[in-house]
């Protein structure tokens, strides 16, 4: 069973695989690239050659095109020590037309040209655009010097893949540093350093909290392995996919800490979130210096809300729990009582959910809930338990009905079967053979629905998370594409295609278990 | 006649011997027969008539044209957003006012009409597609293992790309036009339907008497097109009875997204009498074409299942 299962998620993550590569020539060869900056304000603002820089930082920031200024290139030149700081000077200041360039300058731009003017590299200058005959540029009219190259799909697949699982070591940090290592505390210096809290601090590293103890589920975290699904520019500016899926929403929640300094506060800043950034501390405000001690000082804030993952599973999870509990006393019911009135009513509440567009029963529940007083929409700051009546019941009738049909249908078909009337003539009762016989051998393929049905559940519901206005992770997606964000697209995809490829396993797995007659060995 | 002539002795015919006499059975009558039995179908079939005299005949009739709605009152304010009692008082009892206004004062009845007949040709076109490329491609998947290796991973791998990505995408590289909506929603969309019957043809295709007709030397693609396929008649048919009300609902959810037609279809309807429905008493603006769409996807989807109860010979006797 071993072997055949590991061929199976190796084939999974295989056709993961694939798909991510599909998406990636979907958005990033199949969209017009100039639909990135539809509805930018930066870029309507921008004009001349500043427009076009733009537009290629823009691009390398979004994945289409690895861009490198002539400076940049410079500036590696002067890191390798090919050229010092002084004639760095004379070598950046090239003219406004390639003929008025000072010789320092036109042999630097030769050689710049040499290294990047072969395919798909693409060198382009830009020549100054100048107001009418003065020596005035026009707005964003510098003269501009780059060499830009698409990326092509396969490098752009294997760069991904390759990133996507981070691994924190002590060199993490490029700079200089002293004592890089990992320490080992019992007593946390987040908590003052009395409290009685293990963690593993590290130096060198990205993060400075590599293992952790608070109050949040699951209660002992830790950052030596992190995914990075991609970086997000439009739907959250900036921020990790996985961040954003996962983070905490709403408004701040202040605990007291300790920063490394020792100074105490009320303060909602995050330090076990504390990640390195270079010449932070050196650069920081007066208020950041007396906080912290050395350049850990990227931190999360807490706050008062789930993660937009946290809420969808949650109302996912419930509306799982609340279908399976309604669905299977009412496909008992309906089985037994076959073709009379409880089947007859089943039926059409089947139809009813099966025919009837999603939206139309959604808004329906909303207002049935709404004139019974139940609060219809979702109140990040003021929580209360009755705020997930709703989109739970609205996810959970749906899904009950289609269990109820399948149900119904898998026991009415055991209901035939000879053992049943073996059983009968051995003097059990109905009711022992419906409950000990036919349930038993009708729920099997159920069984294989439900890793599906809780796994799913953390990619959300688009309708019941817009209708009740939930903070979920349901509408990621479609802001993510409305707004041509490609990296947060691809890293969805990834997610949720690793989530449907391990509920097929993992359905056939709990199917094998429950019923000892299907074997997984081939 | 005489007793001589009733009793005498017929001549043995070896011919009329051979012929076996069974009562005349057609299986397409006999579908009809199992489906009229019902009196509900009746009904059900009258009710899909009605509804379906009102997407093609009636703006026909009307000759309505959503961009020179003739009842247009974008000056007059008080035409707009009206209940029907409202409107009725206001522009007289006709059948235009029986569902109200909309947001720039036309009647809500003609144009949920006109969008049904949008989305409901959709859907019609998207399911016939998706059918015929589904059935054709899940018989022969069903069959040959050759094919089932490559096709259940062409399956793994289309079924997890998100449906909503590869629309949009489509959408936004060709347009937001009728045909390239149906292109898109059944680009991938029949492999569902075929992955649906290959599981049917595999659990049938090894029965005895595919087994009997494969060792008289019938070709293998006519066991699946002769001895299969009308075996699986009324898989078919309910199963078409649940696509084409999908595809309208899924339609309807699209549009509400904001990724749906960029004709007036009953999704765009709902979507854009969104707002309507939040502000008191402009509530019927919003749930007139839900109340429609609802009726044509549970008329079609009703009639589509019990055609497929009738469909299978096994309720024939």
């Amino acid at each position: 069973m071993g072997r055949y299962l590991l061929w199976r998620i190796l084939r999974g993550l295989l056709s993961v695989v694939i798909v991510v590569g599909i998406v990636m020539v979907l958005v990033y060869s199949g969209l017009d690239r100039e639909l990135v900056f539809a509805s930018d304000p930066v870029y309507s603002k921008q004009a001349s050659n500043g427009r076009t820089v733009y537009k290629m930082q823009q691009w390398e920031k979004y994945g289409y095109v690895d861009y490198v200024p002539y400076t940049e290139y410079l500036l590696t030149k002067v890191r390798s020590g090919e050229l010092s700081q002084e004639e760095y000077y004379a070598a950046a200041s090239f003219a406004d037309t390639p003929d008025r360039d000072s010789p320092e300058a036109a042999r630097w731009i030769e050689a710049f040209r040499e290294e990047y003017e072969k395919a798909p590299w693409q060198v382009v200058r830009l020549n100054a655009d100048k107001k009418g005959s003065s020596e005035k540029y026009k707005e964003g009219g510098q003269p501009r010097l780059f060499a830009y190259r698409d990326i092509p799909v396969l490098g752009r697949l294997g760069r991904y893949l390759t990133g996507f699982i981070f691994i924190d070591t002590t060199n993490y940090v490029q700079e200089n540093i002293e004592n890089r290592g990992l320490t080992f505390t019992w007593r946390d210096p987040v908590y003052g350093g009395e409290k009685f809290s293990p963690a593993i601090l590290g130096n060198g590293t990205r993060h400075k909290y590599l293992l952790y103890c608070d109050s949040r589920f699951p209660f002992v975290h830790q950052n030596f392995i992190t995914l990075n699904l991609g970086t997000s520019y439009a739907v959250s500016t900036g921020s990790e996919v996985w961040e954003t899926l996962t983070s905490p929403q709403g408004s701040f929640k202040p605990s007291y800490v300790t920063y490394p300094t020792g100074v105490q506060a009320y303060t909602a800043d995050d330090l076990h979130s504390a990640q390195y950034a270079a010449g932070s501390l050196e650069n920081g405000t007066n208020t950041l210096r007396a906080h912290f001690t050395d350049d850990y000082t990227l931190v999360r804030t807490h706050k008062q809300g789930l993660s937009k993952l946290g809420y969808s599973f949650l109302i996912g999870i419930l509306a799982v729990a609340l279908s399976y509990l309604i669905a299977i006393p009412l496909a008992l019911w309906m089985a037994r009582k076959r073709d009379k009135l409880p089947d007859r009513l089943g039926s059409s509440y089947i139809v009813f959910i099966m025919a009837v567009p999603s939206l139309a029963y959604i808004f329906l529940f909303k207002a049935i809930g709404g004139s019974l007083g139940l609060p219809t929409t979702f109140d990040m700051e003021n929580p209360s338990y009755l705020m997930y009546v709703l989109p739970v019941i609205s996810l959970a009738l749906p899904a009950a009905a289609n269990l109820m049909k399948w149900l119904r249908r898998y026991l009415v078909d055991q209901m035939s079967a000879d053992y049943v009337r073996f059983a009968r003539a051995g003097g059990l009762s109905s009711r022992e053979i419906f409950r000990q016989h036919i349930f038993k051998n009708a729920v099997i393929p159920i069984v294989h629905g439900i890793p599906a049905a809780v796994l799913l559940a953390l990619t959300g519901a688009i309708i019941t998370e817009r209708v009740y206005v939930v903070p979920g992770a349901g509408n990621v997606l479609t802001r993510a594409i409305n707004a041509y964000d490609n990296g947060v697209i691809v890293g969805l995809v990834l997610f949720y295609g690793v989530l449907s490829v391990s509920s097929v396993i993992l359905g056939d797995v709990l199917m094998s278990v429950v019923d000892p007659r299907i074997s997984l060995r081939r | 006649m005489n007793d001589q002539e009733l009793f005498s002795f017929v001549e043995i015919n070896s011919l009329e011997t051979e012929q076996i006499t069974a009562p005349r059975y057609s299986y397409w009558q006999s579908v009809l027969r199992t489906f009229f039995r019902r009196k509900i179908n009746i009904a059900v079939l009258i009710l899909l008539g009605v509804v379906l005299i009102f997407t093609y005949v009636y703006p026909a009739l009307i000759g309505y044209d959503p961009a020179v709605d003739p009842y247009i009152n974008l000056l007059d304010p008080t035409a707009k957003h009206l209940s029907p009692k409202g409107a009725m008082e206001k522009f007289g009892y006709n059948i235009h006012w029986i569902l109200g206004t909309g947001a720039s004062g036309q009647s809500t009845f003609d144009a949920v009409w006109y969008g049904a007949g949008i989305s409901v040709s959709l859907a019609l076109l998207c399911g016939l597609i998706n059918l015929t490329v589904g059935v054709a491609v899940g018989a022969i998947w069903g069959f040959s293992r050759r094919v089932d290796a490559v096709m259940t991973e062409v399956y793994n791998i289309a079924s997890n790309i998100p449906y909503i990505l590869l629309i949009s995408v489509v959408v936004l590289v060709l347009s937001a036009s009728f045909f390239s909506m149906v292109f898109a929603l059944t680009v991938t969309g029949w492999l569902a339907v075929a992955y649906f019957i290959r599981t049917q043809v595999m659990i049938i295709r090894d029965r005895e008497y595919n087994l009997a007709s494969r060792c008289l030397g019938t070709p293998l693609w006519r066991v699946a097109f002769r001895n299969i396929l009308p075996f699986m008649t009324s898989v078919i048919v309910t199963l078409a009875a649940a696509e084409i009300p999908a595809y309208i609902s899924y339609e309807v959810f699209l549009s509400y997204i904001g990724m749906g037609l960029s004709e007036m279809s009953l999704g765009r309807l709902i979507e854009s009498a969104q707002s309507a429905m939040v502000t008191p008493g402009w509530g019927f603006e919003f749930w007139s074409p839900v109340a429609v769409a609802s009726v044509i996807t549970v008329v079609l989807y009703v009639v589509g299942q019990n055609l497929g109860d009738a469909s299978d010979p096994r309720t024939h006797i």
